[in-house]
């Protein structure tokens, strides 16, 4: 908490650990919030749907049908007004199913998972948040209070001192869009050296954050700083413009040569691999165990080959206990790409 | 430390863990094994350690957010609230609650008045001048009122009076608890919600009441069917007005707190109120749907009520006295 600063640009908490380290958590906004409220109510509204057809089904049999199946459909519009955000949330770890689409989740704002009481509570208020609320919901009340509030907390959060955060994973991974049609500098063009440490090329990429509104005039003459110190570095010359030019076509095209450079520097340095890490991912979400044998036994090292040959059907239990550095392929291109350095490296050679 | 033999040296550890978090994340908490839980724990802290040296070392932020996300992850597993027993319910129904009234006894007073007064008010007017009540409440209510108990409910014990109550709780369970709750809820608007709620209920119930007195015919049949249920239901409901009035006072007086770090303090407390309420509510709901229409004596149904009413006042004022030892102490 203390590492907070006052004044927020931007959408992250940072929460620290009783381990005395700092994470971030991305607050979800008014607008994908409000999607998955309104998925939530679609669902309680197919649900209503459902109950009205088994009541009138059950309605033909009698005083007691009549009787049973007009209390389940009261219950029912009950539980799904006070009881469905509360409950969901409650057990399934601060998730609705809208929520869970959307990847949000609740948490309490020390960043620990909310308690039942919390749970309860934060969705009871969310009569309050949602006034006026005449056939549908409006959420002035809420839209307001969660944009005067530095987590976006809606009454119902601040009351109970809970938060939504945005658990898509993706916020800062590599944009391809940023390097698309742009050619990588080749060595010829960087006779001085040809390498970029990873600490600058992060700076650059935050330039080009999609979440970033910079007109373009204005990143040229942010780039332009960069820019220059990087040409120097990397001994690059900006090829001579063509001899005979029209003035016109020149302002059309509108070069923005210092933009493209860093583009052209990004595209020749990282080494994207964001396509295998999302793959990666959903193997591990979608069948852990299983990928977790079958990488095991394919392995070409020779000290897993004799295990994977005797057990086939190993637990994972074992697995998780026997991993060690050797059976695990040390690939780490996902992770460094081909370009690393020392520590003391990279200070000297800071820009 | 070179970053590269950094990551090869962790990254065996970093998939153990992640491999670890998916299963664990899977399965139910109680099935956790021992084994497990120290390794989790085990590997999450020295996982912390990486994160703060690749933040200080500044390491590039893919990695960075690599081991953010490993962290956080495991931080949502390990730092979770305890699992909650069923004792607890029977705790704080025993105990807690009452006692928590207690404590917040002059919320309690203040909507009490706000209820009571313009019921009393309500009921002299309604009583005195029958046609006020119908320019309060309109005449088709009034209407509703004088058919519902111009006669005895039920003849006898058949499968029309089992499935017309069945419905009927069901609908009291939505309709009254449902009012508790949004009586509550809007005490988040500095507690006006919750007063207006209180003041206009209080002035329909007092406005029927007299009408209904004013009318002999119905006098019996309504009182006999009311009393019963009454004793938990407009408590309950006073109990609801209460929990919002706290809640509005966490944000007009917060005392030497700040106003949100107020509200907090004042949001735990004002919810299990609420709760109470809804409990209390879900038995009037019970008893309103079955017991007050059974086609009995009224006598039996006056004794039977004021035996409740007696109960619940104890029961709020007594339950939850003894000795207090530190175990039990919220």
């Amino acid at each position: 908490m203390a590492t907070q600063p006052k004044a927020q640009v931007d959408t992250r908490v940072v929460v620290e650990t009783p381990e005395g380290v700092d994470f971030r958590f991305v607050i979800a906004g008014p607008g994908k919030r409000g999607i998955s409220f309104l998925i939530d109510w679609l669902l309680k509204a197919t649900v209503v749907g459902f109950a009205i057809f088994i009541s009138t089904f059950f309605a033909l049999f009698g005083d007691l049908g009549q009787g049973f199946f007009g209390f389940g459909f009261l219950i029912t519009l009950f539980l799904l007004d006070w009881g469905y955000g509360s409950l969901f949330e409650a057990f399934w770890n601060g998730q609705t199913p809208g929520k869970r689409l959307l990847s949000l989740r609740v948490v309490r704002t020390n960043g620990t998972p909310i308690t039942f009481l919390t749970a309860v509570g934060r969705n009871f208020l969310l009569a309050a948040d949602q006034q006026p609320a005449i056939i549908f919901p409006l959420f002035t009340v809420g839209i307001i209070a969660t944009l005067t509030s530095r987590r976006m907390q809606r009454l119902g959060d601040r009351a109970f001192d809970t938060m939504v955060v945005d658990e898509t994973r993706d916020w800062i991974t590599r944009s391809p869009g940023i390097t698309q049609g742009v050619e990588a500098l080749t060595r010829a063009e960087c006779p001085r050296r040809f390498h970029v440490p990873e600490r600058t090329l992060a700076v650059i990429e935050r330039l080009f954050e999609s979440d970033r509104i910079i007109p373009d005039l204005r990143r040229e003459e942010i780039a332009k700083t960069l820019s220059v110190s990087l040409r120097k570095r990397l001994g690059y010359e900006e090829p001579a413009p063509p001899q005979f030019r029209n003035p016109h076509a020149y302002f059309e095209r509108s070069p923005l040569i210092h933009t493209l450079f860093l583009r052209r520097v990004l595209k020749t340095f990282v080494d994207d691999k964001n396509t295998d890490e999302e793959a990666r991912r959903n193997r591990l979400k979608t069948g852990v165990a299983e990928t977790a044998l079958r990488s095991n036994s394919s392995s070409r090292r020779p000290g897993l080959s004799k295990t994977s040959e005797n057990d086939q059907d190993v637990s994972l239990d074992q697995w998780v206990s026997s991993a060690n550095i050797e059976t695990i392929d040390t690939n780490t291109d996902w992770i460094v790409g081909e370009n690393f350095e020392t520590y003391g490296d990279q200070r000297s050679s800071n820009l | 430390m070179n970053r590269e033999r950094f990551i090869k040296q962790r990254r065996s550890d970093w998939q153990t863990y992640e491999t670890l978090l998916s299963r664990l994340k899977t399965s139910w908490f109680s099935k956790w094994s021992s084994r497990d839980i120290a390794d989790l724990s085990r590997l999450y802290r020295s996982i912390c350690y990486d994160l703060s040296l690749v933040q200080s070392r500044e390491w590039g932020q893919r990695l960075e957010q690599y081991l953010n996300d490993l962290v956080a992850q495991g931080h949502n597993c390990l730092y979770r609230s305890p699992p909650q027993s069923p004792d607890l319910v029977w705790n704080f129904l025993a105990r807690g609650f009452p006692r928590l009234l207690r404590k917040r006894i002059g919320s309690f007073l203040l909507a009490l008045g706000l209820f009571l007064i313009p019921f009393l008010a309500g009921t002299i007017a309604g009583a005195m001048r029958p046609d006020l009540a119908e320019l309060v409440v309109g005449r088709e209510s009034l209407d509703q009122v004088r058919e519902a108990y111009g006669k005895s409910f039920y003849e006898g014990f058949d499968t029309e009076f089992a499935g017309q109550r069945t419905s009927m709780a069901g609908f009291y369970v939505f309709n009254n608890v449902g009012i508790a709750f949004k009586a509550y809820s809007l005490g988040s608007f500095l507690g006006i919600g919750t007063a207006f709620i209180l003041l206009s209920n209080g002035i329909t119930i007092g406005m029927i009441t007299g009408y209904v007195i004013s009318e002999p015919d119905l006098t019996n049949n309504f009182f006999s069917f009311v009393i019963t249920h009454g004793a938990f239901e407009l408590t309950a409901i006073v109990i609801s007005g209460a929990g919002g009035l706290v809640l509005g006072q966490g944000m007009l007086f917060p005392g030497n707190m700040s106003r949100g770090a107020s509200l907090r303090h004042h949001g735990q407390e004002s919810l299990q109120l609420a709760l109470g309420a809804g409990v209390m509510l879900g038995i009037a709901a019970l008893i309103e749907g079955f017991f007050s229409p059974m086609p009995i004596h009224p006598m039996i149904k006056y004794v039977v009520g004021s035996t409740m009413w007696i109960l619940v006042i104890l029961y709020l004022s007594l339950a939850g006295r003894e000795v207090v030892t530190t175990e039990e102490s919220p």
